[in-house]
């Protein structure tokens, strides 16, 4: 193949001042998001998006389910030849039908979740929501849902499933909004073991899985156990179903056990969530979460901040029995506070 | 497909990878990664008519994915636009029609691009503006090595194509 040598001259000053305004335009359009002057566009162009979004997944699912479908067929044939064809026909007169039971079922599901917990402020179809789209790249786990302000979603409000959490709501527009996932690595959610009442911090891993942190030293705990919401932080409600102990990371030289944990609900597929819009998110309380403990202090001598002294009602988040700490304020702790210790331990986000 | 086709079809072909990149590809994830169906259009498009075109395509390519992104606006765009220099080097430099330029060149720009856009979370968290909290090691290992080999061997699968497009001038 004959290649093309003519070309004109390169400049390099054209391909700089070309990358330098679309560094800048780039550079612009971050500090506009940052400073909340971008909301409205971004509420525009979601407006305009979401439709796209909603065809493209629901297309998508036919996808899968075709290709699903075939997949059966085939078992099916191999199975008993006698009834291939009778089978085919049906599933085919079936198709749309098990679709539409498979959605009711799912409803039925999420109704029953609320039935079962009626502290929460579950209002039918207005908080279920249709998950539109995904995070478009591989580093941030986030959803996209198909309510907004307009349907009274606001940030900080915890997603759920009938399963278990999702994470909490972190953006908001109009008529769309945005789900950090439990899976992030950014998110981090207060949690208890079901059976040996230990607290721990969940957070996300890149990888996908969930890592229970801060665990208490010499305490017992066992795979299988279930991993619950433990209300602390005031970022969710206690007692919502995250996932179950696979793994168990215990070393004497470290401060705190670990557990790596399976999310009871699979974020990869998530259909229709719901989201709890009564619950009232405090948003300022990572200073009551803050370790005082230095990384050098032995173990045994270690206490986790996060450990059942704390009623673990949602409703004391960690405050003194007193009650009168506001949200933002640091405890008086009788453990000197060491500088560097902070950080190493955040409230959820 | 001609020189010309390609280029003027490559701001629709952006917007279908960001919106499948958005929906659909999720179900085609492989070790726990989707394809970067976007940068594998970028770098393809700067290869062939090389980094001054293939920063713009980038930039609003990462616009896009931006939209349908948690991340902050212009992250990915930056990040693109560094991946696209980089393959922009494949242009001309070198012959693209030979196997290993297109190979080298996602994997260099898949590398760049998750470089740059860690490194842009990096800053925005330090600068207290965003909190978006990624371990560098754990990111390389259960990401940025998956993502790398699942693009490189999509564009095997696509250098025969990419064999048919006639080498242009530079834009």
């Amino acid at each position: 193949m004959r290649r093309d040598i003519d070309r004109r001259p390169w400049s390099f000053g054209d391909i700089s001042i070309r990358l330098l305004i679309l560094v800048l335009a780039s550079l612009v359009l971050m500090a506009l998001q940052v400073t909340g002057r971008l909301e409205p566009i971004q509420s525009a162009v979601a407006l305009l998006t979401s439709p796209a979004q909603v065809g493209a997944t629901g297309a998508t699912e036919s996808v899968t389910d075709a290709v699903d479908f075939l997949f059966e067929l085939r078992n099916l044939r191999q199975r008993n030849a006698e009834l291939e064809q009778v089978n085919s026909n049906l599933l085919v007169e079936n198709f749309e039908l098990r679709e539409v039971q498979r959605e009711n079922e799912l409803m039925r599901q999420l109704l029953s979740f609320a039935q079962t917990r009626p502290g929460l402020d579950l209002r039918g179809a207005q908080i279920v929501a249709q998950v539109i789209g995904q995070e478009s790249n591989n580093f941030l786990g986030y959803i996209t849902l198909d309510l907004g302000q307009s349907h009274g979603i606001e940030v900080g409000y915890p997603v759920v499933t009938d399963q278990g959490l999702v994470g909490r709501i972190s953006e908001v527009s109009d008529t769309t909004s945005k789900v950090l996932l439990i899976s992030d690595p950014s998110s981090a959610v207060n949690a208890i073991l079901q059976s040996s009442r230990l607290n721990g911090v969940l957070r996300g891993n890149p990888g996908g899985d969930l890592l229970m942190d801060y665990i208490k030293q010499g305490e017992t705990l066992s795979e299988g156990e279930v991993v619950l919401t433990s209300g602390l932080g005031g970022r969710f409600p206690k007692g919502i179903p995250i996932g179950q102990v696979v793994e168990i990371r215990q070393r004497d030289i470290d401060v705190f056990q670990q557990a790596v944990v399976r999310p009871t609900v699979d974020l990869s597929r998530l259909e229709l969530v719901m989201v709890v819009t009564n619950f009232d998110p405090l948003e300022d309380v990572p200073e009551l979460l803050v370790p005082l403990v230095p990384e050098s202090v032995p173990a045994e001598n270690a206490t986790n901040p996060l450990d059942g002294e704390v009623p673990l009602d949602g409703s004391t988040l960690g405050t003194p029995a007193t009650g009168e700490t506001t949200p933002g304020e640091t405890i008086p702790n009788e453990s000197t506070p060491v500088e560097g210790a902070a950080g190493e331990i955040e409230g959820e986000q | 497909m001609n020189r010309g086709a390609l280029y003027f079809m490559m701001f629709p072909l952006l917007a279908a990878a960001c919106l499948f990149q958005a929906t659909a590809a999720g179900r085609i994830k492989i070790y726990g990664v989707k394809p970067d169906l976007v940068l594998l259009l970028i770098v393809i498009g700067a290869l062939v008519y090389g980094s001054r075109p293939g920063v713009v395509w980038a930039f609003f390519g990462g616009l896009g994915l931006d939209l349908f992104s948690g991340g902050p606006m212009g992250s990915s765009s930056l990040a693109l636009m560094a991946a696209a220099m980089v393959a922009g080097f494949g242009h001309r430099t070198l012959s693209r029609f030979n196997m290993l330029v297109p190979l080298v060149a996602i994997a260099a720009g898949t590398l760049v691009y998750a470089g740059a856009y860690l490194s842009i979370l990096a800053v925005l968290q330090y600068l207290d503006v965003t909190d978006h909290r990624l371990p560098w090691l754990s990111t390389v290992q259960s990401v940025v090595v998956p993502a790398l080999v699942y693009n490189t061997t999509l564009m095997v699968l696509l250098v025969p194509l990419l064999n048919r497009i006639p080498e242009s001038q530079d834009l």
